[in-house]
């Protein structure tokens, strides 16, 4: 009895583990994952440094977790167990029906370094700065998260950011704003980020601010142009029970249009652009309709007649926001410190702008070296 | 590579599986030490160096006690040996050597995996050979597999080289043996993935709270699930191991004999990694105790060896506390204990002095140990948090059911049912919840397709 039941396990077993090995060797390499939005882990290239330090094997097993067979059925399943098993926290992000939160948080956050790379652009430069630092979803959904997990965490994180930015930087709390509207959809379910909603939330303090009236909200015609978005939280999860997002865009028919759009990529080259990019619902991450492809500094100029210009630093935080502030300035420079590999003097004159605005997601800020390059 | 990672499981095992069985018996050792070169190789080519020169040197000095045998000069090649041995495991694991290891740059990832048990495993070696208990190893491809051998490579099992070449030689190959060392491996598997990777994310999670500030009962929830989580990381890469060389035709002894329940608190220690402790009977306690038979001496020898175990583990100044106070208590026991007692309540009182004890285990310091302790017994005057409310709620049913499977019952119920229908029924079910279990487990590390946390590198 035992040993017929120990040959049957031997059997059932070995084939199912010939079967997964046969089908991850066999299976179609793709070097991008729509469901994970990343680069796929590539075959390993031998040489003798890598096989001495053991990465070339580091590599194969990433290689081959990666493209292994029916990898996106096994994940679903891992976030469906792991969520029943125990705590709610799948690969570092707590999901549950409601929404999908990121628990995974830095150990130590540079915001000495941070601040003073902004301090230092300011010293050098005359025009006025403004600094604003947008929490994340789980900064502003914070009492949803495990009691554990330290629930000021992100709002601490900021003050300590504002407190030590040189006095002639004006902030705006938006962490305030945004956790006053919080039964409102200013973020998204199943992303870190704001929605147009939030950033417009944000955007009628911070135009004031700048010298402005903000356009109201009954002036704008929203279109909902995607109702089945999945964030970077369900990229790191591929938990489907929290439902789907809307990607709206605001439309202000009779005020100011966007008459030209350009980016200038690394390599220096400047590119013709729409404001925005539909072809990227086609994509695994549709949120970047909203600033196309990824480029260093992206340039719109508008129709409105007051020659302004304002000169944007900030991150993915910003691509929804700016469809805002093209309402208020004749020039609009957008500079995306992720994207720069050389500072950022060596494609635009800083100088040449009255009002610059750092707008970022404070987990941006948190990124070792992410200001490295607004300073010469 | 670790055994809980799809490149082990869906790579590397069943290729070598397949080449070694496709070989003709005669060649299928010289198949394993080539298979377990390339494991260590993977691991890393310095790995690999290191323990072909860590064999070498092994292999060199026991022929060399060996020809001055009986003589006094054969002590200086033993000596040397040793040394060699000791010092490298203290050279690789102190804290206290850290900086050196820096000024040396020895890179990260040459960390020797498993050099606490292949420095027990190599000093046994040469301290029987100069006893002449066994002749020197004189086929250098044994003493090689001796210490490669890749199943053994990251929880032992300790054992004799005479022991382990009769393994060898002894291989028993059959189908269904192949079927009850996967069923081993895949318990193994599950014991960690599922128990030991949840509970260690409780421990986390206990950890995220500020000493001076946790609650009573979370703190009894982090001590516990510490305990139960190290119990199952281990006894599960333990079982892997165990499991794969299985599949080899070789079988190897277990090293975990559900500890933490035990009746009594002597019996934790020689029921948690069996041969550990039987390596440090027989090469320390036995031979100290021969010099003398005064009863306060053996104390002090039983009190230092402890002591000696917990810094093999540790190598920190908590391990010593820890082995000297786990001495106190078996020579408290030993004293007042009657035999009589039951052993429910023997079960019950190891259990809850191991979780103590293993508080003093685990700290980095002292201090972190004593401020942990005081808050389990209520000292920062929170009975019970919100914290203390979600973990539980959470992690109850992974906590129950992992101290039911750190106890025998479950064994219990199976081998000593009267009734052969239920022993029947479980045996038919097994093939099934072996498949299922490895299913689950894949699930489970096929995001980063590896588990990789070992909690305490031994």
């Amino acid at each position: 009895m035992k040993n017929t039941a120990f040959r049957i396990t031997a059997a059932a077993l070995l084939v199912f583990i010939l079967l997964f090995n046969i089908g991850t060797v066999l299976r179609h390499k793709g070097m991008l994952s729509y469901h994970e939005n990343r680069k796929l882990e590539p075959m390993p290239e031998a040489s003798v440094s890598s096989f001495m330090d053991g990465s070339c094997s580091r590599q194969l097993g990433r290689y081959m977790t990666d493209h292994f067979a029916c990898r996106s059925l096994w994940i679903a399943a891992s976030a469906d167990i792991q969520a029943n098993l125990t705590e709610s926290i799948v690969n570092g992000v707590y999901v549950s029906s409601k929404r999908l939160l990121n628990a995974d948080f830095p150990e130590t956050f540079p915001t000495d370094k941070a601040a003073s790379s902004v301090n230092r652009f300011t010293s050098e430069h005359n025009g006025a700065v403004y600094f604003v630092a947008v929490p994340t979803s789980s900064g502003v959904y914070s009492d949803e998260l495990p009691p554990y997990m330290t629930v000021n965490y992100e709002r601490e994180q900021i003050n300590a950011v504002y407190d030590s930015l040189d006095n002639r930087i004006r902030t705006v709390d938006a962490c305030n704003i945004l956790k006053m509207l919080n039964d409102h959809y200013i973020y998204y379910r199943n992303d870190s980020k704001w929605t147009s909603y939030g950033a417009y939330c944000v955007y009628r303090t911070v135009i004031q601010k700048l010298g402005f009236q903000p356009v109201t909200l009954d002036k704008y015609t929203i279109n909902h142009i995607s109702d089945d978005f999945y964030g970077n939280l369900y990229n790191r999860t591929r938990y489907t029970k929290a439902k789907a997002d809307l990607i709206d865009i605001y439309e202000y028919p009779e005020g100011a249009r966007v008459m030209n759009c350009t980016k200038t990529m690394s390599d220096g080259k400047v590119v013709q652009s729409g404001q925005y990019d539909i072809k990227k619902l086609n994509t695994g991450y549709k949120y970047d309709v909203y600033a196309g492809e990824r480029a260093p500094v992206t340039n719109i100029t508008t129709d409105v007649n007051n020659d302004k210009k304002l000169l944007v630093i900030g991150d993915s935080y910003v691509d929804c926001f700016i469809p805002f502030l093209v309402q208020h300035y004749t020039d609009i420079t957008v500079v995306y410190p992720e994207e720069l590999e050389k500072p950022v003097d060596e494609y635009i004159d800083t100088n040449d702008y009255e009002q610059t605005l750092f707008l970022f997601g404070i987990d941006s800020i948190g990124r070792e070296n992410f200001f490295e390059n607004i300073n010469n | 590579m670790i055994y809980s990672s799809l490149l082990f499981i869906y790579g590397f095992l069943p290729l070598a599986l397949l080449i070694y069985y496709a070989f003709p018996i005669k060649y299928r050792k010289a198949v394993l030490l080539a298979e377990s070169a390339v494991f260590c190789g993977m691991i890393s080519l310095y790995y690999l160096g290191f323990m072909l020169v860590y064999a070498a040197v092994n292999y060199f000095s026991g022929i060399a006690v060996e020809k001055y045998k009986g003589r006094r000069i054969a002590y200086l090649p033993a000596v040397i040996g040793i040394a060699i041995d000791f010092l490298t495991v203290v050279l690789f694991r102190s804290a206290w050597l850290s900086p050196l290891r820096e000024k040396l740059h020895i890179p990260e990832f040459f960390f020797p995996i498993g050099i606490s048990f292949i420095t027990l495993s190599a000093i046994g070696y040469i301290v029987d050979v100069k006893k002449g208990v066994i002749a020197a190893e004189r086929d250098f491809s044994m003493i090689a597999l001796y210490f490669m051998f890749f199943p053994r490579i990251f929880m032992g099992p300790v054992m004799h080289c005479r022991k382990f070449a009769s393994l060898i030689n002894s291989r028993k190959y059959s189908f269904s043996g192949i079927g009850a060392g996967l069923t081993i491996f895949v318990k193994g598997f599950a014991k960690k993935v599922i128990l030991a990777d949840n509970l260690f994310m409780l421990c986390m999670a206990v950890d995220k709270t500020e000493l001076s500030e946790l609650s009573a009962i979370t703190a009894w929830i982090g001590a516990i699930a510490y305990v139960v989580a190290l119990y199952f990381t281990m006894s599960g890469i333990a079982d892997m191991g165990v499991g794969a060389s299985m599949c080899f035709g070789i079988k190897m002894p277990q090293s975990f004999n559900y500890p933490i329940f035990s009746p009594r608190i002597s019996y934790f220690s020689i029921r948690w990694l069996v041969q550990v402790k039987r390596w440090f009977s027989s090469y320390i306690i036995k031979p100290l105790y021969d010099l003398s038979a005064d009863r306060f001496y053996r104390v002090i020898v039983t009190v230092f060896v402890y002591g000696m175990i917990g810094y093999w583990y540790r190598l920190n100044i908590n391990g010593i506390v820890f082995g000297f106070l786990f001495a106190a208590a078996v020579l408290i026991e030993k004293r007042f204990r009657d035999p009589k007692t039951m052993d429910i309540t023997g079960s019950v009182y190891t259990a809850f002095l191991i979780v103590l004890l293993f508080v003093v285990f685990r700290g980095d310091s002292l201090t972190y140990s004593i401020k942990y302790l005081f808050a389990m017994f209520g000292g920062n005057r929170v009975l019970m948090d919100s914290v203390s409310v979600y973990l539980l709620r959470c992690y109850i049913l992974v906590i129950l059911f992992g101290i039911y499977a750190s106890t025998d019952l479950f064994r219990n119920l199976i081998m000593r049912s009267g009734s052969k229908k239920i022993r029947n029924a479980f045996i038919a079910l097994s093939p099934l919840t072996t498949l299922v279990l490895l299913i689950v487990c894949t699930a489970l590390i096929s995001y980063s397709g590896i588990s990789d946390n070992q909690m305490l590198i031994l």
